[in-house]
C-alpha cells in the first residue's frame, strides 16, 4: 500500500476510533484488521504520541505498544468513527457496484455485496451521490466462468477447446487452472498441460469447456504480479516495428510496446516485442493502408503474400 | 528535522474535532507545533490553507465561522462528521473486502481502504480473508490513463475542463471544450461521456486519446446534465456492434472461429468451405481482412469493395 501523509493521516484518525474500543489489541491483529504491514501500523503509533486533542496542550495522545500489545492509557471522545469523504464513498461503491455485475459472481456473494452497497450508500447520504459519475463494466462469460470458478474450488482439471487469434485455429487443451481475473476481459491463468507452462486465457476465447475428474495439480507458481500489465514480453523476444498513418494510431491503446515515436504526418512508430511475431500477420492485414510492418522483413512479407492470395479469389468479379 | 505532514494533519484534525468552540488561526498555530516551526505568516497561512483542503478531501467538515471581534474561528463538529450507525455482517463485510481491492489506481485504491478502516473502526467484523476461500476471483480495474484523475475530479465537482484530443483518425489533436458528466470503463478502456461545449453537443471520449494535460476551468456548467449518460451505447456503435445489415461471406472450413460464433447461419458449401451471414456494422471490412484468403465476401458490394480496398493497400506496401 502507498503511504503518503493523506493515507496514513486517513488511517490513524481510524485507528484512534479502533484502539479506544479495544484496549491491550495485539499489533498482529490490528495490522490484519487494517490491511497493513506491522511496520507500518508500529509508524503509525510513533506518530500518535505526538498528537493532541486541544489547542490548548498538555493532553498528547498516551498511546505506547510493546512490540506485541498496543495500549491508549487516556482515551478520548474525540475518538468517533468519521464520517466517509466523497472519493471514499465513490472508490468502494463503484467497485462494489461493477463486482456485482460479474456474472460468474456466486449468488450468495452477490447478496451480500447488494446488501452491503445499499447499506453504505445510506451511511455515506449525500456524499455518496458522486459515485454515480464513475462506472466499471466487467465482460465476462457467465458459464464458463462458473466452470472455472468451479474448477478452481473443487481442485479438478479443465479440459477446454480454446481459439487462438495468432493461428486462427481452435486447439483443444487441458489445463489446471489457477485463478480467474478480471481487467476489462475476464481471464484465467492455469497451467497448461499441452505445453507444460504457465498459460492465461481469455474466458471469452473458449469455445467449449469440460470439468474433468482428474486432479488439478499446477506446480507451485509465484504469482505474477497484474499491475505490471497482462503481457509481459521477455528481453529476448524478437523486435517488431510498426509504421502507421493517423489512423492506425489505435495500435499503440491495444498493443503493449516498448516505444511509440511521433511521426511527421501524425502518425507513429511503434517497436513492440513478441515471442510469435507471426502472430502479428493479422495486425497487418487489418491496417491495410493505415499502416504497415516494417521489420521484421519476413512477417511483412507474410502478410503481402496473403492479401495477394486472398485478391486472386476476387479476380473477375470486379 | 522538519514534522512529518501526517503529524501536522493528525493534530490539526485532532484539535478542530476536539474543541467546543471555533478556534482562530492564531490559537492553531500557538498550539501545533509543525505551525510554530513554520516561520513567516505566509509561509503558515499557505500550510495551514492547504492542510484544511487535505483535510476535507478526506471527509471532515470543516465549519468557519466569523467571531464577533471579526476574526475568523474554525471548527469540526462531532455531529456533522459522525458516520452514521451502520451494520455490516461478516459475509457483508467479506464482499466490500473483495471489492475494496479491484482499484489499480493510487487515488482511489487509498481512498477504498479508507473507507474500510473508517468502517472498520466503527465495529466492521472481520473477514479473516473468508472471501478467498470460497471464490478464486480477482477483479481488477485498471486505469492507465494520465488524464482518469483529473478528470474524476472534474466529474465529482462539476467542473469544465479543457484537454487536447485526437480523434481516431485525425492527424493532430484539437482542443477541446468539455463540461464532464461521467467516466465509464468497459472492456478495460476509460471513456468520458460531457458535453462539448464548441459543438454544442453530447459527446463520448476515450481516455487514451487525450494528450497533455487536463486542465480545470472557472465557471459552472451552462448545459443541464441528463439524468442517464449512455456511453457504453455510443462505444459499441463504434465499435460495429450495432449492426444494421446482413453480410454474406465465404469461409475456410476449420477457420475463424469467431466469425462463426456470431453468424446467423452457417451451410457446407463443399469443397473446404462454408457460407455465413453475418451481421454488418462498422469496422466489418477490416475484421474480415485479418482473416487473410481464408475469407471472400458474396456481399453487398460496398463490403466486397472496401475488403478489396484494403487488401490492395496491405498487397502494394
Amino acid at each position: 500500500m502507498a503511504t503518503n501523509a493523506i493515507d496514513q493521516t486517513r488511517r490513524m484518525l481510524s485507528l484512534v476510533t479502533y484502539l479506544r474500543e479495544r484496549p491491550g489489541a495485539h499489533v498482529q491483529d490490528v495490522a490484519r484488521a487494517f490491511g497493513i504491514t506491522e511496520d507500518e501500523l508500529i509508524s503509525d503509533l510513533d506518530v500518535l504520541p505526538m498528537c493532541g486533542t486541544s489547542f490548548r496542550g498538555g493532553d498528547l495522545l498516551d498511546i505506547d505498544t510493546d512490540g506485541d500489545r498496543i495500549w491508549w492509557h487516556n482515551p478520548d471522545d474525540v475518538a468517533e468513527p468519521l464520517r466517509l469523504a466523497a472519493d471514499e464513498a465513490t472508490a468502494l461503491l463503484v467497485a462494489a457496484r461493477a463486482v456485482a455485475t460479474l456474472p460468474g459472481l456466486r449468488e450468495s456473494d452477490r447478496q451480500a455485496l447488494v446488501r452491503a452497497t445499499a447499506k453504505l450508500e445510506t451511511a455515506a447520504g449525500e456524499v455518496g451521490a458522486a459515485s454515480s459519475r464513475l462506472s466499471v463494466t466487467f465482460e465476462s462469460e457467465g458459464g464458463v466462468f462458473a466452470d472455472v470458478d468451479r474448477a478452481i474450488s473443487e481442485r479438478r482439471r479443465l479440459w477446454l477447446r480454446y481459439y487462438s487469434p495468432a493461428r486462427d485455429a481452435l486447439t483443444e487443451r487441458e489445463v489446471d487452472p489457477i485463478r480467474l481475473f478480471a481487467v476489462g476481459h475476464t481471464y484465467m491463468e492455469g497451467w497448461c498441460r499441452l505445453t507444460e507452462a504457465r498459460r492465461t486465457f481469455r474466458l471469452d476465447r473458449v469455445a467449449e469447456i469440460r470439468l474433468l475428474d482428474a486432479p488439478s495439480e499446477p506446480p507451485e507458481l509465484e504469482l505474477r504480479d497484474l499491475s505490471e500489465g497482462l503481457v509481459q514480453p521477455a528481453a529476448e523476444d524478437p523486435e517488431v516495428v510498426i509504421e502507421v498513418g493517423p489512423g492506425g494510431r489505435w495500435v499503440a491503446e491495444y498493443y503493449p510496446h516498448d516505444r511509440a515515436e511521433e511521426l511527421p504526418d501524425g502518425g507513429m512508430r511503434i517497436t513492440l516485442r513478441t515471442p510469435d511475431p507471426a502472430s502479428l500477420r493479422r495486425l497487418a492485414l487489418r491496417l491495410g493502408g493505415e499502416g504497415r510492418i516494417t521489420a521484421p522483413q519476413d512477417l511483412a512479407e507474410s502478410a503481402r503474400a496473403a492479401a495477394r492470395e486472398a485478391l486472386a479469389a476476387y479476380d473477375g468479379a470486379l | 528535522m522538519a514534522i512529518a505532514k501526517a503529524e501536522r494533519l493528525m493534530n490539526l484534525a485532532l484539535c478542530l474535532l476536539g474543541t467546543r468552540r471555533p478556534l482562530s488561526k492564531r490559537e492553531l498555530r500557538g498550539s501545533i507545533e509543525a505551525y510554530l516551526e513554520a516561520g513567516s505568516d505566509d509561509a503558515f497561512n499557505r500550510m495551514f490553507e492547504r492542510d484544511k483542503d487535505d483535510l476535507r478531501e478526506l471527509g471532515l467538515v470543516i465549519e468557519t465561522v466569523e467571531n464577533l471581534d471579526g476574526d475568523t474561528g474554525y471548527l469540526a463538529r462531532r455531529d456533522s462528521n459522525r458516520l452514521p450507525p451502520i451494520t455490516l455482517d461478516a459475509e457483508e463485510a467479506a464482499a466490500l473486502g473483495l471489492a475494496a481491492k479491484v482499484w489499480q489506481q493510487a487515488r482511489l485504491a487509498g481512498a477504498a481502504s479508507g473507507a474500510l478502516q473508517k468502517l472498520r473502526a466503527a465495529g466492521m467484523p472481520e473477514a479473516e480473508d473468508a472471501y478467498e476461500v470460497h471464490s478464486a476471483l480477482e477483479p481488477r480495474i485498471p486505469v492507465h490513463e494520465a488524464a482518469f484523475e483529473p478528470l474524476m475530479l472534474a466529474c465529482r465537482d462539476r467542473r469544465p475542463v479543457t484537454f487536447d484530443y485526437r480523434k481516431a483518425n485525425a492527424a493532430r489533436p484539437e482542443q477541446r471544450q468539455v463540461e464532464p458528466w461521467t467516466l465509464e470503463c468497459w472492456r478495460g478502456h476509460w471513456y468520458l461521456a460531457g458535453w462539448d461545449r464548441e459543438r454544442g453537443a453530447e459527446r463520448v471520449f476515450r481516455l487514451s486519446r487525450i494528450s497533455g494535460r487536463v486542465r480545470s476551468r472557472a465557471g459552472a456548467f451552462t448545459a443541464p446534465v441528463p439524468d442517464v449518460v449512455t456511453v457504453r451505447e455510443t462505444v459499441e456503435s463504434w465499435a460495429g456492434e450495432t449492426a444494421t445489415r446482413t453480410a454474406r461471406i465465404r469461409l475456410k472450413s476449420g477457420s475463424g472461429y469467431p466469425l462463426r460464433a456470431r453468424a446467423t447461419s452457417v451451410r457446407d458449401l463443399g469443397g473446404g468451405w462454408d457460407e455465413l451471414e453475418i451481421p454488418y456494422g462498422h469496422g466489418l471490412d477490416a475484421w474480415l481482412v485479418e482473416f487473410g484468403p481464408d475469407v471472400v465476401v458474396s456481399e453487398p458490394a460496398d463490403l466486397r469493395a472496401d475488403v478489396v480496398d484494403r487488401l490492395r493497400a496491405v498487397a502494394k506496401d
